[in-house]
């Protein structure tokens, strides 16, 4: 085993226990903490395939910034530091045992007996940027474009839902 | 990509682009103009229309858009080609009944301040369809169902003041949220194995590669999760209901019929030319001998209609009702994919046709009653036909339309389906679409016979809609009874469109 391989297998088991934690966490804040390790871990992968400016959007936008806005959101709104979440399961171990199973032999086929194709990694640039900017404004400018408008629905979504009505305000 | 290939493809998608501008013009028409909220829907209709008589004059336009640099030649992120032309022109129609349909609304008016987002994510909702019904890549195909499937849950919680509003907003955010995830997992695997998203990359992977059949099936049946949320085929269609019944009807209509038939193009597309080899003399397809579409087609389609006629069955809340129906009609239309033939996807194509102009004409009629009434509840129906006789009389011709029986434009529909299935000698599946179509007789005569035979317990409203409303409804209602009779133009029409391009 290399040091790249445990790399891989540490920043692997951050992303997975602590994405455990966060749908088990009985308690908000600790499940919205438990959540900067999951991005964390992400980023740490990203780097290893060598897709460095994947992994500083996702420090930048997922831990900088959407994180940090839930974890405002949950400090700012009242008593929901303190609500308990409903967590629990019903016949916890044949669950556990059917579904790994399951899942385990599908996965196990999935990921060691198909052909995938390779890609050879072996870059001569130094950084992914330049070849992400050509494709986005030359291949896939639809894509861009596209992208583009997605976000300004969204946003206008969202404002929509956000807003208040006006017979709300009168109340 | 070169400059001369670029405006080969801008040129290609003009409807689009249509689109698109117009609806920057309505965020900015908006943000100028406050208080004329009452252009909206002028301004939403005037896109549309223009969008229409563009794609209209390019019906038999072909060619691919946006091809990659440096790939084989008939690869590209859309394909254009007259099948493609058909969706759009169905669901650039349909946009535009639905706009006149809003703007009588109540529902929608109540929310008056908001009225220009209403009009933009209606606009989103209808580019998010246009790119669904081209696209030939899947990483559009997914960006182009995102974009849709946005829009759309934001409609549907459009009156925030209602809690079955934000019910519905709030189940249909988490069901599309998962089974989005679901087809974006299928994508990852089918790009880990193929090497590119490209569907003719995908076929020709298919009859050269080496293949784990199992990975591709799973990878499949999490595609078909996605595609199967958004036309509500069984087992995907549980929000269905509760989002139909909880949106503002208008948005119901629309996505019952436009929303759907994007769904479908999409599915075709996806089959056609991700999968079939060669197409025989007959107009059957081959297909690459991977994974067996037609069985997983018919039994989910079997599924699909059993499950909504039979739960259509118990309900008393006629926009239920017709969420259910709804579902039927998936059923029914997935059956003609499913005899994978250019004579299938004809009867598709004919029954969408007819599906949309019958299917957006009861769920008008429902709407003006409830503007009136304030209910959708059958009891409240009780005696309303002869307090309301042109509605009445319409919703009529809705309704048996929609079970299927002559001479409504129902029957040509389901006829040319039947057709395409027994020619595929799936004599069996017939029949069970047949004993589905008279269940489904139960609960549409039901409605009328409410109207006309029940005695109602207090007297029933005067339902007076206003002129434009009952042209409205004439506009739907008498070519649903023409098409029953003379129906070539839109026989001659769909057989125009069975064309691909490239495949």
């Amino acid at each position: 085993m290399e040091l790249y391989d445990l790399i891989f297998y540490f920043f692997a088991i951050v992303t997975v226990v602590s994405a455990f934690m966060v749908v088990t966490s009985k308690n908000i804040v600790h499940a919205g903490f438990n959540l900067l390790f999951t991005f964390f871990g992400v980023a740490g992968i990203y780097v290893l395939l060598g897709a460095d400016f994947i992994a500083v959007v996702q420090l930048l936008v997922y831990v900088g910034g959407i994180l940090i806005l839930l974890l405002f959101g949950i400090m700012l709104t009242n008593k929901i530091t303190s609500v308990e979440l409903r967590t629990g399961t019903a016949h916890i171990i044949p669950a556990v045992i059917g579904v790994g199973i399951f899942w385990g032999a599908l996965t196990a086929i999935v990921a060691f007996k198909t052909d995938w194709v390779e890609v050879n990694t072996a870059s001569t640039e130094s950084t992914t940027i330049i070849g992400l900017g050509n494709l986005l404004l030359t291949d896939y400018v639809l894509i861009f474009e596209l992208l583009g408008i997605l976000l300004l629905v969204a946003l206008i979504g969202a404002a929509s839902f956000a807003r208040r009505e006006i017979e709300e305000l009168k109340d | 990509m070169e400059m001369n290939s670029l405006y080969d493809s801008l040129s290609l998608i003009a409807p689009e682009l249509i689109i698109s501008v117009t609806l920057l013009v309505i965020v900015l028409f908006d943000l100028i103009f406050k208080n004329n909220k009452k252009m909206l829907p002028f301004l939403s209709t005037v896109g549309l229309a223009v969008a229409l008589i563009t794609q209209a004059g390019n019906l038999t336009d072909g060619g691919f858009a946006f091809s990659p640099e440096n790939t084989p030649l008939f690869y590209g992120m859309l394909t254009i080609d007259s099948f493609g032309a058909f969706f759009k022109i169905l669901v650039l129609a349909a946009s535009m009944l639905i706009i006149y349909f809003s703007s009588t609304t109540d529902e929608v008016n109540e929310s008056f301040d908001r009225l220009g987002e209403y009009y933009t994510l209606i606009f989103g909702m209808v580019l998010g369809m246009m790119f669904m019904i081209s696209a030939s890549d899947l990483i559009l195909i997914y960006l182009s169902v995102e974009l849709l499937s946005l829009s759309s849950y934001v409609l549907a919680g459009f009156s925030k003041n209602k809690t079955r509003n934000n019910e519905a907003a709030l189940k249909y955010l988490l069901f599309g949220a998962f089974s989005s995830g679901l087809m974006l997992f299928g994508i990852s695997l089918i790009y880990g194995m193929v090497g590119s998203t490209n569907l003719t990359a995908l076929n020709n992977f298919l009859q050269t590669g080496s293949i784990n059949l199992f990975t591709i099936t799973i990878s499949l049946i999490l595609v078909f999760a996605g595609i199967g949320y958004k036309i509500s085929s069984a087992p995907f269609h549980f929000w269905t209901p509760d989002v139909y019944e909880g949106a503002p009807i208008s948005i119901t209509a629309f996505l019952s019929v436009a929303s759907k038939a994007a769904g479908f193009a999409l599915l075709i597309r996806f089959i056609r030319v991700g999968f079939v080899s060669y197409v025989d003399s007959e107009g059957f397809w081959k297909l690459s001998e991977v994974f067996d579409w037609q069985l997983l087609l018919v039994i989910i389609a079997i599924l699909t209609m059993t499950l909504g006629n039979f739960s259509a069955l118990w309900q008393d809340n006629l926009k239920r009702m017709l969420a259910y129906s709804s579902i039927a009609h998936a059923g029914y239309m997935l059956l003609g994919l499913a005899v994978m033939s250019d004579q299938g996807v004809l009867a598709v194509l004919v029954y969408f046709f007819i599906y949309a102009i019958m299917n957006i004409g009861a769920f008008f009629i429902v709407m003006l009653i409830a503007n009136r009434i304030g209910s959708e509840n059958i009891d409240d129906y009780d005696g309303l036909g002869f307090k309301a006789p042109l509605l009445g009389v319409s919703l009529g011709i809705f309704l048996v339309s929609l079970t299927g029986i002559p001479p409504t434009a129902g029957f040509i529909g389901k006829l040319y389906l039947f057709i395409a299935l027994v020619d595929a000698n799936m004599i069996a599946v017939a029949v069970i679409a047949l004993l589905n179509t008279v269940v489904s007789l139960y609960y549409y005569i039901r409605v009328l016979k409410h109207m006309y035979l029940v005695k109602p317990s207090t007297e029933p409203p005067v339902i007076k809609p206003s002129f434009n409303n009952l042209i409205f409804v004439l506009i739907l209602a008498v070519p649903t009874i023409i098409f029953g009779i003379y129906f070539t133009p839109i026989l001659d029409f769909a057989k125009q469109c069975v064309q691909f391009f490239g495949v």
